[in-house]
């Protein structure tokens, strides 16, 4: 770690995942050979009474999480890991924001490993409409 | 409903496994899908820590709800989702998965009545070496409260 480096309570630059693109899920569907209608079929959604809109997947959404850590630190070879808690589905035309900070900073064989909180937003920020959050590491 | 007798001895049920070709395309495929760039080909994106272990468990998510007594249609949720990546997952390259039951709990709360919590772990494997860890909870509705019926 350099003197530059960051430190407990460093919040990473905000990462703008977009709008949820419903012709991705159905892309993802196939390559996890996922076959839960929801995220593809309009009438299962609707028959389950989940909305009116296609749920993505939830290994997208930490995949948007992944995408975030690794746009910050520069590398994947750096990202260790994520843990995280769904706590409410993201349907298409969702706008996500990824956001997060170092809440801890260990010694480790390889450097210093940060770990974060995580969370991944819905719409605005101020609104606070966590749809997932969770726990990051990295070595810095 | 498992009495909790059969659901604890479930723990250490061991997953059939099995090996997963991680193949560029679908790396390439995957990034294009969740917004990841294109641009790194000497590592896969770090989710196929996920996707390689979920795949190749040796189970359908039907047999897994199965084995807990439990369908699809039971309303099974995710719990909690965890990537351990010990070594950059290399697209091509070939993975051997393992894994078990590693905890079950059952619970009772105001909002899903009594539910089992199910803990589960996969390894993935480059040879002797340990690459990533995949562990993942589901959440079995048994029965709902008096107030929620």
């Amino acid at each position: 770690m350099t003197t530059n480096s960051p430190t407990v309570g460093f919040e990473f630059p905000h990462y703008d995942v977009g709008i949820v693109d419903a012709e991705k899920m159905k892309t993802m569907a196939v390559l996890l050979q996922d076959p839960n209608p929801i995220h593809w079929n309009l009438s299962a959604v609707e028959r389950l009474g989940l909305g009116s809109k296609p749920i993505n997947q939830g290994p997208n959404n930490m995949a948007y999480v992944v995408n975030a850590i690794v746009s910050w630190i520069g590398g994947i070879a750096r990202f260790r890991g994520l843990k995280v808690r769904f706590h409410q589905n993201v349907f298409a035309g969702d706008r996500l924001t990824v956001v997060g900070r170092i809440t801890d900073i260990d010694q480790v064989a390889d450097g210093e490993l940060a770990t974060c909180d995580v969370q991944l937003v819905r719409g605005d920020l101020e609104n606070s409409d966590i749809v997932m959050a969770g726990q990051a590491s990295v070595i810095l | 409903m498992l009495s909790e007798e059969d659901l604890n001895s479930r723990v250490g049920y061991q997953l059939p496994g099995g090996e997963y070709l991680l193949e560029p395309y679908k790396n390439w495929l995957t990034n294009d899908a969740v917004g990841a760039p294109n641009d790194e080909n000497d590592f896969a994106h770090p989710m196929f820590c996920y996707y390689a272990a979920l795949n190749t468990m040796g189970v359908s998510l039907e047999e897994l709800f199965a084995i807990f007594g439990a369908t699809s249609d039971d309303g099974v949720m995710f719990g909690e989702a965890e990537i351990d990546i010990k070594k950059p997952l290399v697209p091509g390259s070939t993975y051997a998965v393992s894994g078990q039951v590693t905890g079950v709990e059952r619970k009772n709360s105001k909002k899903l009545g009594v539910f089992d919590l199910v803990d589960f772990e996969l390894n993935l494997h480059d040879g002797n070496e340990l690459v990533g860890v995949s562990r993942n909870s589901f959440i079995f509705p048994r029965e709902l409260n008096d107030d929620d019926q």
